[in-house]
């Protein structure tokens, strides 16, 4: 896992760069953004909210809305460029190779269908099955993330479900056509702490079942601990910090990702005493400093940190362990 | 930590009629809150923790008067404010604030920051006019804004900026007691750990009584001295963070507390959850008896037939289930 | 270690904008707003100066030169009196937008007072409030004007009449300002209730934001409240209607005086204008051309410009 080369990443995303039309024109929202997923390895990408993660996504299947714009780097999806291909490609690729859950099941669902039909929409459309054995796979695919009374509930509209089951529905639908990647979006933001862990338990069990590759976009570092193998942390447009799960946990090398990681509450903790807390907060876009985009939060900012950039670097000694700082850098090669 | 009670609570009930159904033909009950009693001591952080739509912001609401009780008492200082009108409620509303969980929409978009942190200062009449102007600037000072934040908008502002205005002006009301209803959730993780400081900050300084509304159990056991855990609008457990932590005798706070993940990998593969199974019910319906007995795993018959009592099990330790009950008369105690 | 130099853009820190301010700035974009607004204050200031500017006196009639069509001298002609067209349109415009000024500011005055009471307090107020706005809908307009019109305009002069004859005081000469009165309270009368409703569905979402719960948490009294949180909040798309409306009233004004209901000959307003020009458009169509062109022009400026405050008021996805 640790050990990648080209011909084994099924997403590759190289110096992604994403620009907004504003009053002061163009200004920058997701700068530079290198990513891959290996083929059957679970990614997870954190961040804090309004530092690019969704757009990043939705520029992957050419959904960006208007006014937002992908204005540099390259994205491939197996080998192929996701930017350049045909549309008609490009439709096989959404919905069918790669399955996508978003955020928020109710705005994501079509509220006057039947939560059978949105199922069977990419059945028919992608594998070409006709309307009984789209329904009849609807049915099995309600049963394979744990809906109760399956059959009966594919003529019900998605208001009559409870949250937690209609974010069922969206991974059922994302997992419709056995893709060979499922994008979630914070799948599991607007649910309870109950219902979350019923969900994320689902997606690993799943996982483990069909073997296929997860991107899982969150904000929460804990929730994640446990289901994936490789971390990409973002900050202000950028992927600052990129590495093996426990290595993240155990040795994180950005100061940014310290201080995310040191900002949770721990068990061990006094009552009441100071949680060690980022000051300031993210630029807004448009408004990022000079430089390294953390350097006004950061601690052990230097003076190079306000005039160069770093760049997102694997270093020897720190094997698949990438770190996108100076300081970090230099530590890392004394080691 | 005081143990003088602040606020006495009994036998709270709210309950909403609504209409269903396309031309709102039928007529129906929320149960949003059922019966439920507990004290909050001077000076403490009372937690109030459960799933979305149990009732922990209505518990908020109803006891500051927000929402009209519809049965039972909340005891301030010797008065039942709940049955007070707007009007007799008034000097109450000074010293008893609260706080929201999104600060974009509790700010009215058309006034700065000054207008809004100034305005209950000269409501309340706690300065003068002339005095007005450094009062806003010790104000947003306390909250770590400077100055010069009092001539923007709300829209100019991050999250985390705003969530310290609406602090800020809570705080301007000189209170003695504060609702932090969600008061963190909607914020960055980054910025979360700032305000949860603030907040500590802020009650040293000022001697301040929280009830922090909250479902992230990391930040709560933090910054509690008791907690209580609400299911379905009733309370299920309240103890110290402690004793909850360590020792929960409720089954629905026990499938909480594992619910809850850690950020540890290692610990969190081999990790055995025990996972709840199904939904919450609806509190148009709430189930018969103990409401949580349509989830719980070690339900008996008596479950679903009784109310479980609301008692002190040990010390200090409040729970409502029946095998809690039957546990403790059946040894002769919990240990503890 | 490799080190790139700055790649983006470096955007300087922008000034605190209010919502104003940025509304204006979004309107400044949409180009069908700016025309409207352009032509708007082109016509509020020929309403203002235009009588003094005007090359002919609107009143004078030269017989000589009748019905003539669109000249350098009369550039859109002269009428069968032989009175200038141009110089007729012109003071026109400031019979039209005293008419709509004063009919709208009475009709958002009753409008917005009976819904934002109706909004806030609700219960029989509400229900009283949105009976009289629906018994006054479904009237139709046209026919209460007429009535009210035919039924208290001779009395009323016939009074005024009396009452010259006895006191001899030259106020009650001057009849003009009856028509004008009967005009603009009439018009006021069926033109309120779609402010009184839009104001109420304000009102009714505005109460239950939850700044308002926040403000009510703050011990503030409903008149505080009422007056800095709500009706503030509800300004935006009243601005909007209001935009509207004054266009509305022109149109509502020239639809009156074309059925003889209106401002009476021979003060000059374009409804009298297009109707005298209807007569004898066959022979001299640009008597009709001129005043239909410019109400034309100017109810479709004002709707430009309500269309783009709205959308100036109402940013989608603000910041
Ligand atoms: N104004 C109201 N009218 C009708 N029902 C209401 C009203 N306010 C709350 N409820 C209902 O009362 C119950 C408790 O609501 P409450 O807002 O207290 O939940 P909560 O625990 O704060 O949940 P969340 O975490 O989602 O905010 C819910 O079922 C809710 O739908
Ligand atoms: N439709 C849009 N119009 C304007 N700005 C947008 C839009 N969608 C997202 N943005 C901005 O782009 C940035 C990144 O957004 P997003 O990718 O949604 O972040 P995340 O998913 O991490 O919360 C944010 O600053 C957000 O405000
Ligand atoms: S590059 Fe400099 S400013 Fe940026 S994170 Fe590293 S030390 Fe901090
Ligand atoms: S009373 Fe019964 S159903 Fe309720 S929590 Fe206790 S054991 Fe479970
Ligand atoms: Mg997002
Ligand atoms: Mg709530």
């Amino acid at each position: 896992m640790t050990k990648t080369n080209t011909s084994e990443r099924l997403l590759d995303v190289k110096g992604l760069t994403i620009e907004i039309e504003t009053r002061n024109g163009p200004a920058t929202i997701v700068d530079g953004i290198d990513l891959h997923v290996n083929k059957g390895e679970t990614l997870g990408v954190v961040g804090e909210s309004g530092c690019g993660k969704s757009l990043t996504m939705l520029s992957l299947m050419r959904l960006l809305p208007n006014k937002i714009r992908v204005t540099k780097g390259t994205a491939h999806f197996a080998g192929r460029d996701l930017q350049t291909m045909s549309n008609s490609e490009l439709r096989k690729v959404r919905g069918g190779e790669v399955g996508f859950v978003f955020q928020d099941p109710m705005t994501s669902l079509n509220p006057v269908m039947r939560i059978g039909q949105q199922l069977a929409e990419p059945l028919i459309y992608h594998r070409g099955m006709n309307k009984a054995q789209a329904r009849k796979r609807a049915g099995e695919l309600l049963k394979l993330v744990g809906i109760p009374g399956a059959e009966d509930r594919l003529d019900a509209y998605p208001h009559e479900l409870s949250g937690g089951m209609r974010q069922r529905v969206m991974i059922a639908i994302g997992l419709a056509c056995n893709p060979q990647l499922l994008i979630a979006d914070e799948p599991t933001t607007a649910l309870d702490v109950t219902i979350q862990a019923q969900i994320v338990d689902l997606v690993k069990e799943l996982r483990d079942r069909l073997g296929m590759s997860i991107v899982w976009i969150t904000h929460d570092l804990a929730l994640i601990a446990g289901l994936v193998d490789r971390v990409a942390v973002l900050y202000a447009g950028t992927v600052v910090e990129d590495a093996p799960v426990d290595d993240l946990f155990a040795r994180p090398a950005h100061p940014y990702t310290q201080g995310l990681l040191a900002s949770i509450p721990k068990l061990s903790d006094e009552r009441a005493s100071r949680l060690s807390s980022i000051g300031g907060t993210p630029p807004e876009p448009g408004r990022r400093p000079k430089g390294c985009p953390f350097a006004p939060r950061c601690p052990l900012a230097e003076a190079i940190c306000h005039d160069k950039v770093p760049v997102l670097e694997s270093l020897v000694s720190a094997g698949a362990h990438r770190v996108a700082c100076f300081v970090a850098q230099r530590k890392l090669e004394a080691a | 930590m005081g143990a003088q009670p602040l606020m006495r609570i009994e036998n709270l009930v709210k309950h909403f009629h609504v209409r269903l159904g396309a031309f709102g033909e039928r007529a129906a009950t929320v149960h949003a809150l059922d019966d439920i009693t507990f004290d909050i001591l001077d000076g403490e952080t009372l937690s109030l923790v459960g799933e979305s739509g149990c009732g922990k912001s209505t518990t908020g609401f109803t006891l500051l008067n927000l929402h009209k009780a519809t049965h039972g008492k909340v005891i301030y200082q010797g008065k039942n404010i709940v049955e007070l009108d707007e009007k007799a409620m008034r000097p109450y509303r000074r010293q008893l604030q609260i706080v929201f969980q999104d600060p974009y929409s509790t700010l009215n978009p058309r006034m700065t920051i000054g207008e809004a942190v100034g305005e209950p200062i000269l409501f309340h009449k706690l300065a003068t006019k002339a005095e007005l102007k450094d009062g806003i600037a010790t104000l947003l000072a306390d909250v770590g804004l400077p100055p010069r934040f009092a001539s923007r908008y709300p829209h100019e502002l991050s999250g985390g900026q705003r969530q310290r205005v609406a602090i800020a002006r809570a705080l301007a009301c000189q209170p003695k007691f504060i609702v932090c209803d969600e008061a963190i959730s909607a914020l960055d993780v980054s910025v979360q750990a700032q305000i949860i400081n603030l907040l500590l900050d802020l009650q040293q300084k000022y001697g301040l009584t929280y009830l922090f509304i909250a479902h992230d159990l990391a930040v709560v056991r933090h910054i509690s001295d008791r907690v209580g855990v609400m299911y379905l609008g009733r309370l299920a457990e309240l103890t110290s963070r402690e004793e909850l932590f360590d020792n929960p005798l409720h089954p629905y706070t026990k499938a909480l507390l594992s619910a809850v993940p850690e950020a540890d990998p290692a610990h969190e593969r081999s990790r055995k959850r025990q996972v709840l199974q199904g939904d919450v019910p609806s509190p148009l319906s709430p189930p018969s008896g103990c409401r949580f007995h349509t989830r719980c795993p070690v339900a008996m018959d008596v479950c679903s037939k009784v109310v479980p009592e609301w008692r002190e099990a040990l010390p200090g330790h409040h729970v409502a289930c029946h095998a809690v009950t039957e546990g403790i008369s059946g040894t002769g105690g919990l240990p503890g | 270690m490799t080190v790139v130099p700055m790649a983006t853009t470096d955007i300087k820190e922008e000034p605190p904008v209010s919502l104003w301010r940025d509304a204006w700035f979004r309107l400044r974009r949409n180009r069908l707003a700016v025309f409207g607004l352009g032509v708007v204050v082109l016509l509020a200031f020929t309403a203002l100066f235009g009588p003094y500017l005007t090359p002919f006196d609107f009143l004078s009639q030269n017989l000589d030169a009748r019905n003539m069509p669109p000249s350098l001298t009369h550039l859109f002609g002269t009428d069968d009196l032989g009175r200038d067209v141009f110089s007729r349109v012109i003071f026109g415009t400031r019979t039209a937008f005293l008419v709509a000024i004063v009919v709208t500011a009475i009709a958002v005055v009753i409008g917005v007072t009976l819904g934002a009471l109706a909004g806030f307090f609700g219960g029989w107020l509400d229900r009283v409030v949105m009976w009289l706005t629906d018994m006054t809908m479904s009237i139709p307009n046209l026919l209460l004007v007429v009535v009210i019109n035919a039924s208290l305009k001779s009395p009323i002069s016939s009074w005024m009449e009396s009452r010259y004859l006895a006191t001899l005081n030259p106020f009650y000469r001057e009849t003009i300002w009856v028509d004008f009165l009967l005009v603009f309270g009439s018009m006021a009368l069926i033109s309120w209730p779609p402010y009184a409703r839009l104001v109420r569905a304000q009102v009714l979402s505005i109460r239950s934001r939850p700044y308002i719960t926040a403000a009510q948490a703050l011990g503030l009294t409903n008149r505080i409240i009422l007056m800095r949180y709500v009706v503030p909040n509800a300004l935006g798309p009243l601005i909007v209607a209001v935009s509207a409306g004054l266009g509305t009233a022109m149109v509502l004004e020239s639809a009156f005086s074309f059925l003889g209901v209106g401002v009476n000959p021979p003060t000059p307003s374009w409804g009298n204008m297009i109707s005298d020009g209807l007569r004898v458009w066959q022979h001299y169509p640009h008597l009709l051309a001129a005043p239909a062109a410019v109400l034309g022009l100017a109810s479709v400026a004002f709707s430009f410009l309500g269309d783009g405050l709205n959308d100036a008021l109402n940013p989608r996805g603000a910041k």
